[in-house]
């Protein structure tokens, strides 16, 4: 059945392919309502899909990942990166009409980061926003383009939803999350009208849909990209922007280093790359992909289960239980590192979710074409609050060795993002994170 | 023990050295940082490559590598007891990086140098002509259209008008008037200008919006004074040229050539002419994007449109005919008194959905449309093209890669 209905969405695509260049291609047409499906939160990392439609950042990532203006049309660093001033852009407003003050952006990041922020303080200052720190900031403008500090008016009626996107907040209802098209963006309206996206949807049932015409973007997991190429379905891919990790606290017997080192050298990666995501993946030791940094092959990915034996010695350790952010592959991902932590003699099991794990599985977002900002967001992420103040690749390389010898955060793989769209779907372009960006989308049957 | 040192200026992009090869520096840079840390004595060279770099180019490097590492005292060789020294030529997507592992005893210390990425070039094949494009602005505010008159380049934003001087350092900003824009606009705007009347001055049509400005021949161009109001009338899309050229056409007398310019009616919330133009052509004209007048042997003169529909279409003795082989345009065009073949040629964008648009010149003859240069790469999207005043050229504005906006004048060279 399942291959039934895809093939004949193949066949439809391939028709459509052989039908459209009849006629030029054209400008992008406004209008109609794009469906999207996904598995996760549309409102949450790293699948904030819809968090990125309704709200802007001070600044935004460019293409090739590099932050440039977006609410703050100009920024100016002082004492060494010590101080930050954010102009703000003139005439922005809110979707409910609200004016864009420096009053109300400091509101927002105060609410979005109220501890351990890369940033010391924080204040409005007639129509700037002056950030300052006791250490150098100097990636702030590619860390205030991330998703976690998009500017959202508070206190407004509806509660947190209203920002000043293309897109805003219209309603939810039966697992569909509606965008409708905000007429007044300030980087003009949208092509689409709406966005409608069906949340927590399982692949199987995205490709479903998406072969019988009932979505128009679906995801398709890394472990799943040669199946939908095989089934000719139009796939855009950003290779190379998740970083599939180990994370393991520095608590209770897990903070033995040597017990720590030997779970880091018991892990098979080609294993996990092989067999579980269907040779997608790139192998990595490295918190940031060659891409980004062309030093990732300095740091070791062998395994070496004799070392790791060596290291956990006679030391013997109740079951650790290892966890995993998301469902199928990832789950798979925990059992097989379980099995690599037996075969060095360390008793562990998956624990089927991330709650009471010992170990966590994480997918954390590559963001930006800034190796050191993109170094800061991931050890960030990883509970590092220390800012990266290095920036030649030589003392990059120094600081990331320094943070991963802790043995805290075990890089496993680089994973691709990659959605599969029907096809009616036009200028589609992935964000630097892989995430599709539907500001600038159109429909092929819209006028 | 792993431990990474190396200085900022060892870090640094090596600029390209006159009279040496495009290594030389690189090396040279990389082995005085191995040395500083073997110090002097012998040290066991590898080399292996994970760039771009041709295999090819391989030994050669290494030989530069040895030459630099004796110049500082550190002789290559096999020998048991020296220093192990692991070269990388490696690479990111920014720049290339060479890094040098220096393995003495337990201990390994790493020192890298950062070098600029490769250079790509692209050719042009030749026919009827070429076309050949030269950037005159490069900004990070978008244009919507450009005209140069004199030594003066006028960029329309969406929200002001951008006036340059050009200057023995090429332009500078003279003036930025603002429009006074009230309305939200669309997710891409359009916008023409031409010359006001005199010469002395230009018009300018937004959505929504109409500007003039003038200059009186005592004053300099940064006393430019602009009026704009709001304005839902018909925008200009085609106007007599120095060329000589008629570029209209009158409805009542079909095909009798004439000296006046046709206006369109902008749909100001979307990105399109209505289909309403002025002077009518004889036929009712769907939506379209672009649209140009040509020559025509028999009826005098044409005009071309790009349907919304994605259908390009010829107005011509009060009928609409579909052109083919315009498969491959997208939905601008523009045309260009080259001089060349038959004299007036169309540059139309290319039609790919890649992030590297092209431009390519047509005649079109009869009802197709025949290409008459290669393809020129346009290095990004191309988000407008007009005709020069003169028409002698074509103005294009480029999105590139790096989200800035280019001006392009591009012009035909007679093959």
């Amino acid at each position: 059945m399942r291959w039934t209905v895809l093939r004949r969405f193949a066949i439809s695509v391939m028709l459509a392919a052989l039908v459209l260049p009849s006629m030029a291609r054209t400008r992008p047409h406004y209008g109609g309502t794009i469906r999207v499906e996904m598995e996760g939160d549309p409102w949450q990392r790293p699948d904030s899909l819809a968090r990125r439609l309704v709200f802007d950042g001070l600044t935004a990532l460019d293409a090739n990942g590099i932050a440039r203006p977006a609410l703050a049309i100009e920024q100016k660093s002082e004492s060494d990166d010590h101080r930050w001033q954010f102009r703000l852009r003139a005439g922005v407003h809110f979707q409910d009409g609200t004016p864009l003050t420096s009053v109300n952006v400091v509101s927002s990041l105060m609410a979005a980061c109220p501890a351990n922020c890369p940033w010391t303080m924080i204040r409005a200052v007639g129509s700037s926003v002056v950030f300052t720190s006791d250490s150098p900031m100097p990636n702030l403008p590619q860390l205030l383009a991330s998703d976690d500090y998009r500017i959202v008016l508070a206190g407004a009626g509806s509660g947190t939803s209203i920002g000043t996107g293309a897109f805003q907040f219209a309603g939810f209802s039966n697992g569909v999350l509606t965008l409708a098209a905000n007429d007044t963006c300030w980087q003009g309206r949208p092509f689409l009208d709406a966005v409608e996206i069906h949340v927590h949807r399982s692949v199987r049932d995205q490709w479903l849909d998406l072969g019988v015409g009932r979505a128009d973007l679906v995801e398709v997991p890394a472990e799943q990209l040669r199946q939908a190429h095989d089934q000719r379905l139009t796939v855009a891919t950003a290779p190379a922007v998740t970083l599939l990790a180990l994370q393991i606290p520095d608590l209770g017997f897990l903070s033995n280093a040597n017990l720590r080192a030997a779970i880091a050298l018991a892990i098979d990666r080609s294993a996990l790359s092989n067999v579980i995501f269907q040779k997608q993946g790139e192998v990595t030791a490295s918190l940031l992909p060659q891409s980004l940094a062309g030093y990732s092959f300095l740091f070791a990915t062998d395994r070496d289960v004799n070392k790791a034996r060596e290291l956990r010695g006679g030391l013997t350790t109740p079951a650790i239980l290892i966890g995993a952010e998301g469902s199928g592959a990832m789950q798979l991902a925990a059992q097989r590192i379980a099995l690599n932590l037996h075969e060095a003699g360390i008793n562990a099991q998956a624990a089927g979710s991330s709650q009471h794990a010992d170990l966590v599985i994480r997918r954390i977002p590559i963001e930006g074409g800034d190796a050191a900002a993109a170094l800061e967001s991931a050890m960030r992420r990883a509970g590092l609050t220390a800012p990266v103040t290095e920036q030649t690749l030589a003392a990059l390389y120094q600081a990331e060795r320094q943070f991963l010898e802790r043995r805290t955060l075990i890089p496993l793989l680089f994973l691709p993002r990659a959605w599969a769209a029907g096809g009616r779907v036009r200028d589609l372009r992935l964000g630097p994170d892989g995430l599709p960006d539907l500001a600038v989308a159109s429909l092929e049957d819209s006028k | 023990m792993v431990s990474a040192f190396a200085g900022t200026a060892s870090i640094a992009a090596q600029p390209p050295v006159a009279q040496t090869g495009p290594w030389d520096q690189p090396a040279g840079a990389l082995a005085e940082q191995i040395a500083a840390v073997v110090g002097l004595g012998q040290a066991h060279l590898t080399v292996r490559n994970l760039s771009t770099v041709r295999s090819d180019e391989l030994s050669a490097i290494s030989r530069l590598l040895e030459q630099d590492l004796k110049a500082h005292g550190v002789t290559t060789s096999g020998a048991e007891g020296a220093s192990a020294v692991r070269v990388t030529l490696s690479e990111d997507a920014r720049q290339r990086l060479w890094v040098a592992e220096i393995v003495e005893g337990t201990e390994t210390r790493v020192v890298m140098v950062a070098l600029p990425p490769g250079n790509t070039r692209t050719g042009a094949a030749a026919s009827g002509l070429t076309l050949r494009k030269q950037t005159v602005l490069t900004t990070k505010n978008p244009v919507l259209a450009a005209m140069e008159s004199g030594n003066v380049l006028v960029a329309v934003e969406p929200d002001a008008i951008a006036v340059f001087g050009r200057g023995p350092e090429g332009l500078k900003p003279q003036t930025l008037m603002n429009i006074g824009q009230k309305r939200a606009l669309a997710r891409d705007p359009r916008g023409v200008i031409m010359p006001a009347g005199g010469g002395q001055g230009f018009e300018v049509w937004l959505p929504g919006v109409e500007c003039t400005s003038s200059l009186a021949p005592d004053q300099t161009t940064t006393d430019w004074k602009l009026h704009c109001h709001e304005s839902d009338d018909p925008w200009p899309i085609a106007w007599p040229n120095a060329a000589g050229t008629a570029m209209t056409m009158n409805a009542a007398t079909q095909g009798n050539v004439q000296a006046r310019s046709l206006s369109a009616f902008y749909n100001s919330a979307r990105n399109y002419f209505t289909g309403v133009v002025s002077p009518g052509v004889g036929v009712d004209l769907p939506p379209f994007y672009s649209a140009a007048v040509i020559p025509r042997p028999a009826s005098g003169v044409a005009l071309l449109i790009s349907g919304i529909d994605g259908k390009v279409q010829l107005a011509e003795n009060g009928a609409l005919k579909q052109v083919t082989g315009a498969r491959d345009w997208g939905s601008d065009f523009a045309e260009l008194h080259s001089g060349c073949g038959a004299g007036t040629q169309i540059v139309a964008s290319g039609s790919g959905e890649a992030s590297s648009d092209s431009l390519r010149a047509y005649e079109v003859p009869s009802l197709e449309a025949v290409p008459a240069s290669a393809p020129l790469a346009m290095e990004g999207t191309v988000a407008a093209l007009w005709s020069a005043p003169d028409g002698m050229s074509v103005l294009a504005v480029v999105r590139n890669t790096r989200d800035e906006y280019e001006v392009d004048r591009v012009t035909a060279l007679c093959n």
